[in-house]
């Protein structure tokens, strides 16, 4: 008989004492059913979220870098303004240099009429934030100069207001506010926001015509650059920081009325700060499983001095310490495979409630194998002490227990 | 002509119990040859199954020599005491001591199994010849007295041991039982050539063995 034929026997052996309990067999796993599920699902959960935020940055490449002001100061009304965009413009490092006046206003097209998003910027911003038209053209230097009543409209925005979001909308007019507006341009959709802005909820207009008819005072401003590349956003970052600070005469140990930061960098702490939630669940699912482990334990505890007797026959007849070891290290283990098996369905069932209920979750393989690692490692462990009681029984002593 | 399978030399076993020495076995000097035929008598509590234990490999004593087969196994590892009863030693209890949750059949293998030879067929020849092969697949709470020692019986038997021991085999049963036991014990000795070495407190039992040897007081008297 081979060593792997023994192994057999020996995982039926403990395959057979486990069913002749079911119920206590179950509620030992129920820890481990608990645990393992929980590992999968808090990585399909933590996928999920990463998968949202890189959704909803996509539209910006890490080169991109947002000046705002910062809202928390109140009262003292931050001087970034259109001015600093030719102030910033010269800097060396910056290939595109925006203004952005985003503010909300009624917009109307026939009997459609809506709250929607109005961004007055400059061409460049086609560009920095990779737009792609589906009919029609951007605004240009020349529309911005005399003021032309001209808008883009994004994907959604057609959708509200003429029903659809390939609706023919080049020439039509539309009502921004009080003043009739000529649609130039329909974006594709695209999912996602710029700054403060969502692409598809937005018309576009030039930043003079925003500034002037539509939002004045009432717009947010701030100013969107591009880098030349990644390696020149620290260079970039402190050149606009000079620039901005001589232009707003702010003296030397006086804090920046202006607020500086690169996609890179919000993206990946978003990111960042998703997975840190991601690790303290699993940390959850881990600990859960933790105490399964201990569940375990206690009821081979239970189980090996159920069992003295049998361990006493057993060694009578030549079973030496370490198949009585393998034995019941198997029936933990078969305890711990069986619990993962259970919960893995389960995962399934909670997985599809998830996608139903929209919450973003994707399953991802390797949590499958992370959870039954963990739950092997937890089975072996747990599993060895009262494993090892067993085996080390006296024979004389062990058949001498009733 | 002596040919010793084992011999006992100045034995003794005690057993502490909170600080006070209680000794059972006090110089036991004993020897047994291939093709013996021995019962062990005394009054209860004299040391009986304590010396059987010992030769059983199922106990160590406290002092003395033991050789098995020439060799000194007083001072094995508990891995190699495990590989003498696997091998050379077959048991059998006054309480059968069989695993109530596996069959009769499983219950003879197992002796194989921790071998590393799975003999079915051996294991199925001695139930047939013990008229147990009608209940291969049954449980021992199926089964009568009588029929869960000769199971046991079987089992002892599965690997060829060159000694069996036997702990009262027929305490359980009554007298009608405890004889078609003990003929089948004597048959094992006569046919088999098998060395037995039997404890009773049975008188008529006894005497079918070539020798009785009485313990008391922890001696050979
Ligand atoms: N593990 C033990 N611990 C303490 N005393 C024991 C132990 N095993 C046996 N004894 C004692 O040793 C003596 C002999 O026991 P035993 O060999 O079972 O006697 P017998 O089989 O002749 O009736 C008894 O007094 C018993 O109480
Ligand atoms: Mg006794």
């Amino acid at each position: 008989m081979t060593s792997t034929s023994i192994i057999l026997k020996t995982f039926r052996l403990a395959w057979k004492s486990l069913v002749a309990n079911p119920t206590r067999s179950f509620l030992t796993m129920l820890g481990i059913i608990i645990g393992s599920l929980t590992i999968v699902i808090v990585v399909a959960l933590g996928q999920g979220a990463k998968k949202e935020i890189e959704q909803q940055y996509s539209s910006l490449s890490v080169t991109t870098i947002l000046i705002n002001a910062p809202s928390t100061v109140e009262g003292a009304k931050s001087k970034l303004s259109y001015k600093d965009v030719s102030e910033l413009t010269p800097i060396q490092s910056l290939l595109i240099v925006v203004p952005q006046l985003s503010g909300r206003v009624q917009m109307q097209y026939q009997g459609n009429s809506s709250n929607l998003a109005v961004l007055g910027t400059d061409p460049g911003f086609q560009t920095l934030a990779n737009l792609n038209l589906l009919q029609g053209r951007f605004f240009t230097s020349e529309d911005d100069e005399q003021r032309n009543k001209v808008v883009v409209l994004g994907a959604v925005v057609a959708e509200e207001l003429f029903g659809s979001r390939t609706a023919d909308v080049v020439g039509k007019s539309i009502m921004v506010g009080k003043k009739e507006y000529q649609v130039i341009g329909l974006l594709e959709y695209k999912g996602g926001t710029v700054g403060p802005t969502t692409i598809d909820d937005s018309i576009f207009t030039p930043y003079s015509v925003a500034n002037r008819y539509i939002l004045g005072i009432n717009g947010r401003f701030n100013i969107n650059a591009q880098a030349k590349d990644v390696a020149s956003i620290p260079t970039a970052i402190d050149e606009i920081s000079t620039v901005l600070r001589q232009s707003h005469n702010l003296k030397p140990g006086m804090n920046d009325d202006f607020r500086v930061r690169d996609m890179g960098t919000t993206v990946s702490s978003a990111v960042g700060s998703s997975r840190t939630m991601a690790i303290l669940l699993a940390a959850v699912g881990i600990v859960v499983l933790l105490v399964g482990g201990i569940g375990i334990m206690n009821i081979m505890y239970v189980t090996v001095t159920e069992r003295t007797k049998e361990i006493g026959i057993r060694k009578a007849i030549g079973a030496k310490e370490e198949h009585i070891l393998i034995q019941f290290l198997f029936e933990a283990l078969i305890m711990s495979l069986l619990g993962y098996i259970i919960g893995i369905i389960f995962s399934f069932l909670v997985y599809y409630l998830l996608i139903k209920f929209e919450i973003s979750a994707i399953a991802v393989w390797w949590s499958y194998f992370l959870s039954l690692a963990v739950t092997l490692g937890i089975g072996t462990f747990f599993g060895y002490y009262p494993a090892q009681k067993a085996a080390k029984l006296n024979p004389i002593d062990a058949l001498r227990y009733e | 002509m002596s040919n010793p399978l084992l011999q006992l030399k100045d034995i003794r076993k005690s057993y502490e119990i909170s600080g006070t020495l209680y000794p059972v076995l006090q110089g036991i000097d004993l020897q047994i040859n291939r093709g013996d035929f021995i019962a062990l008598m005394g009054p209860s509590g004299s040391g009986k199954s304590t010396l059987l234990n010992i030769i059983g490999c199922l106990d160590t004593p406290t002092s003395g020599q033991y050789l098995f087969d020439s060799t000194d196994v007083s001072r094995f590892s508990s891995s190699k005491l495990a590989e003498i009863r696997n091998r050379n030693l077959g048991f059998i209890f006054q309480n059968f001591n069989l695993i109530p949750n596996l069959s009769v059949l499983e219950n003879v293998l197992l002796p194989g199994f921790y071998l590393g030879q799975e003999n079915i067929s051996k294991a199925h020849e001695l139930l047939n010849l013990l008229g147990l092969d009608q209940k291969l697949n049954r449980r021992p709470n199926e089964l009568s007295g009588g029929q869960r020692q000769r199971v046991a019986i079987a089992r002892s038997l599965l690997n060829n041991p060159d000694l069996i021991l036997a702990d009262e085999p027929t305490g359980a049963l009554d007298s009608k039982t405890g004889q078609e036991i003990m003929n089948i014990i004597v048959q094992l000795n006569q046919k088999d050539k098998k060395t037995i070495l039997m404890v009773t407190h049975d008188r008529n039992i006894a005497k079918m063995a070539h020798r009785i040897i009485n313990l008391s007081d922890g001696k050979i008297t």
